[in-house]
């Protein structure tokens, strides 16, 4: 356990001379015809931690899995210590020690800690064995460097997430990489992983590393960051040292002014209430859940990572199986665990994970249109042919889908017309409840705006909108009423004029997190020290 | 309420004018014709393939050997199509061989307790088929079961019941009526004959066209997306493996008829010729891609080299090779086009 040991394989504090370690030159990338970088540059000095921020969709994971070698970007250049890096070779970056730790681990979760670490550069005995028992002393020394108290014989899969990525932070960095890029650390792992994670960061800084992470969360900014590169709409619009900045100047950068733009006029809902769940009871957590939703109105759904919103979601359309409780539709009862019943009932949705469950990739626009309201186009089993084309037609104009025709192949589609195609397959025919998990996650800002123009105007012509969503502008500024939920629970209830409050983002985060006292709710003021011991047991 | 469309004009023209993603590629250029090349690769793969043969034999291009190659496709046609069906689910089934054997060897002891009422035997056959394959349904939807264990243990168990029923002898002695099955001909067609081009036509128009194709291509490309969309899965799941296995039945009672024997040991290994047949033909094994059409081509390949390799006298080992690297092959190109076109 001595940190001697470590620093033989950990890079060693200022080691090189080269000022830069990464440089970015008017990096352009566009998808589809959509530009999603529009010529950013910047640059990474030793032992600096930068944060790269920025709302959903700004440009951030496209600039960094460029300077990872992932992505080959359409114009540009990237520089690792005055190096050109090969682009679009994530073997070169890799050797030229760029690492990125994704948003989406890739560990292998069935195998140890220290294999992980280890893993296709394994230490060897004198006669060519694995020498396990190395492998195990080396990874202990390394992973007591960050504080951290992971047993290096521990499986992978038995760590909490926030435990997992600091391995894969320290797997890295152990392989010689000595700019490391973190997207979206802190978006999966609960807030008191992220004081480890920001402790690690730390660590690694002073040893000279380069770090560059995405967020989009103020106080990580505050907490941890030495330069701010904020990006909004694939352009650069900031990059100074935090010192330089207030808040304010960057969450105005951030959100620019296009906040306006960005979300329609909302109209009044009317009094008739058109779903009403009582007592849902939705495993593992149990706990009844009632709420309503009127004609018009668009009722958001906030809380953490886990805090059981798409469980909710699920449950009410009959994709997850619940325990007890009654939904009613305009007053008639729906068959609770029985997604055709729903649907028959007029219960539209649009799931959070669109590649993974909204859409069918490998089938064509019409076949995705079709499938929803398979007894509308066929007759005795036999599809219609122009009234089927002709509706889903029409249904895919109104969202303003942008495609070849409706012959086209779902995977060929950007991200945000994906969308589009898994909202307006519902809009064939008539739909009271529309239930949206997330509706912009993965969606480029232009698209964005599209989608929330077409909810608003979904909710205007009378549908009873419930849309659950982590992007705090989204709830609000869309929605008419927001729901907080905790371990799933519903904690919190706010109204319109609540949601206009200025300070409500932070009352959402406590209702969210569950603290209660002003103290607590900055985390910044319990980050400035790494305490990894204490945290550790408590898993 | 009901109005859930959002009527403007002007958007509609603005949908009209707004740029597609990803371009089109130019008529006749040469990534074109490269597109078209790969896209069609197996047809061309099949016509070369026939000029070969025309062109090194007399012989291939007879009637009388086009018959031969129908006759001898027959059998692996119909267990082909509904490989086609559970492989578009994401499945597969590995114990339509086995199910042959079963069928053929009960139909065959029908065919003889009731050598009068021959169509007692096809029905046996059917009944025989449709019970392993529901059981496979059942093991794969309900208990899920993975569909590559489900169905090898179905391969094994009814390979055993077939040779449990003739106490692992052949059913030697079968009554005209029955060996009339698959020997009787209808405008000069044979009954097998007739029952694949029916089959292959017929399952081609329900999965363009009807409610039913759609749920399978659905769940075999995204399961839950599916779910969601108010698919019962399950149901569908079973199906295809019910309908495998009658496919099966039918054609055990046929080959049986038409080899005038009912073997424990018929069908042996014919579910790896399916699935080759249905991979060929450009189906994924991971589901949701694949045609029926695809699958007759694919068959028909198989089974056009085998005949044309025997005229030609080349070994049955070689001819092993030749299928063996065809089949990867078939596949690779596959892999490459689907990479090129999603660059």
């Amino acid at each position: 356990m001595t940190p001697e040991a470590a620093t033989t394989t950990l890079p060693a504090p200022h080691a090189d001379d080269d000022p830069t370690m990464l440089r970015c030159v008017d990096l352009r990338k566009a998808f589809g015809g959509v530009p999603v970088l529009k010529g950013v540059s910047l640059a990474l000095e030793p032992g600096t931690i930068t944060a790269l921020a920025g709302e959903n969709g700004a440009g951030k994971s496209t600039l960094m899995k460029i300077a990872s070698g992932q992505y080959r970007p359409d114009a540009g250049r990237v520089l690792v210590r005055g190096q050109e890096l090969p682009t679009g070779n994530a073997r070169a970056a890799h050797r030229l020690g760029v690492a990125i730790v994704p948003q989406e681990l890739a560990s292998i979760l069935d195998t140890t800690v220290y294999e992980n670490i280890f893993i296709g550069r394994e230490m060897r005995n004198r006669f060519g064995w694995l020498d396990r028992r190395g492998m195990i002393r080396e990874a202990a020394e390394l992973l007591s460097v960050f504080g951290v108290d992971i047993k290096p014989t521990a499986r992978m899969a038995s760590l909490p997430v926030g435990l997992r990525q600091i391995v894969e932070i320290v797997k890295a960095t152990s392989a010689g990489a000595r700019i490391l890029l973190l997207d979206e650390p802190t978006s999966a792992i609960a807030e008191r992983e992220v004081e480890r994670l920001i402790g690690t960061m730390r660590t690694l800084r002073d040893r000279g590393v380069s770090l560059l992470f995405t967020t989009h969360k103020m106080e990580e900014i505050r907490s941890v960051a030495d330069r701010v590169v904020v990006l909004r709409d694939g352009g650069l619009v900031v990059d100074a040292p935090l010192a330089e900045l207030s808040d304010d100047d960057i969450v105005t950068a951030m959100i620019g002014r296009e906040l306006e733009d960005l979300f329609p006029d909302r109209t009044e809902p009317s009094d008739d209430v058109v779903l009403r769940v009582t007592g849902l009871t939705v495993p593992p957590k149990n706990v009844p859940l009632s709420l309503d939703v009127k004609r018009g109105e668009i009722v958001g759904l906030a809380g953490l990572v886990g805090a059981g919103r798409t469980e909710l979601i699920e449950a009410i359309f009959g994709t997850r199986q619940t325990v007890s409780g009654t939904i009613h539709l305009d007053g008639k009862p729906v068959k609770r665990g029985r997604p055709e019943a729903s649907i028959a009932a007029g219960i539209a949705l649009v799931p959070e994970d669109r590649k993974g469950a909204g859409a069918v990739l490998s089938m064509s626009i019409l076949d995705n249109g079709t499938l929803p309201r398979l007894s509308k186009f066929t007759r005795a089993g036999w599809l219609r042919g122009a009234s089927r084309s002709q509706q889903i037609g029409d249904a895919m104009a109104s969202v303003r889908l942008r495609s070849r025709g409706l012959d086209q192949q779902m995977e060929t589609l950007s991200g945000g017309n994906q969308q589009k195609v898994v909202l307006a397959r519902w809009l064939t025919d008539s739909v009271e409840v529309l239930l949206l998990d997330e509706p912009t996650r993965g969606v480029d800002v232009g698209a964005r705006s599209e989608i929330y123009r077409i909810i608003t105007q979904l909710a205007a012509s009378g549908m009873a909108v419930l849309m659950a969503s982590s992007d705090m502008p989204e709830i609000l500024s869309l929605a008419h009423r927001a729901l907080v939920l905790r371990d799933g629970a519903i904690v919190g209830e706010l109204s319109r004029a609540e949601l206009d409050d200025p300070g409500v983002q932070d009352r959402i985060f406590r209702l969210a997190s569950g603290l209660n006292d002003a103290a607590a709710a900055v985390p910044s003021a319990s980050l400035s020290e790494p305490s990894a011991p204490k945290d550790a047991t408590d898993d | 309420m009901t109005d859930t469309q959002i009527d403007d004009k002007q958007r509609q023209a603005e949908v009209a004018q707004a740029p597609a993603a990803g371009e089109d590629v130019r008529r006749f250029s040469a990534r074109w014709f490269g597109d078209v090349a790969i896209r069609y690769a197996m047809v061309i793969v099949m016509v070369l393939v026939i000029a070969f043969f025309l062109y090194r034999s007399a012989r291939f291009g007879t009637v009388d050997n086009l018959t031969t190659i129908l006759v001898a496709a027959a059998p692996f046609a119909l267990i082909a199509l509904g490989q086609t069906l559970v492989i578009l689910t994401g499945g597969i089934d590995l114990s339509v061989g086995s199910i042959i054997a079963a069928s053929a060897v009960f139909g065959s002891l029908t065919a003889k307790a009731f050598p009068d009422q021959v169509w007692l035997a096809l029905g046996t056959g059917i009944v025989v088929g449709f019970i392993a394959g529901a059981i496979n349904g059942l093991v794969v939807s309900v208990i899920k079961v993975p569909p590559f264990i489900a169905t090898l243990g179905m391969m094994t168990l009814a390979s055993g019941f077939a040779y449990v029923a003739g106490n692992g002898a052949p059913i030697t002695g079968l009554p005209a009526s029955f060996n009339g099955i698959a020997n009787t001909q209808i405008f000069g067609v044979t009954i097998p004959v007739i029952l694949m081009i029916v089959g292959i036509i017929g399952l081609a128009i329900i999965m363009r066209r009807t409610a039913y194709g759609m749920r399978v291509y659905a769940i075999g490309g995204n399961p839950l997306a599916a779910r969601i969309a108010g698919v019962k899965v399950g149901r569908v799941t079973f199906s295809v493996y019910a309908i495998s296995g009658i496919l099966a039945g039918i054609s055990g009672v046929m080959l049986a008829s038409r080899v005038t024997l009912g073997a424990p040991d018929l069908g042996v290994g014919y579910e790896l010729d399916a699935i080759a047949a249905v991979v060929i033909g450009g189906a994924s094994l991971l589901g949701g891609r694949g045609s029926i059409w695809g699958t007759a081509l694919g068959l028909f390949l198989i089974q056009t080299l085998n005949n044309g390799l025997d005229i030609l006298t080349v070994p049955s080992y070689w001819q092993k090779v030749i299928k063996g690297i065809l089949i990867v092959a078939a596949v690779a190109v596959d892999v490459w086009a689907t990479r090129r076109r999603s660059r």
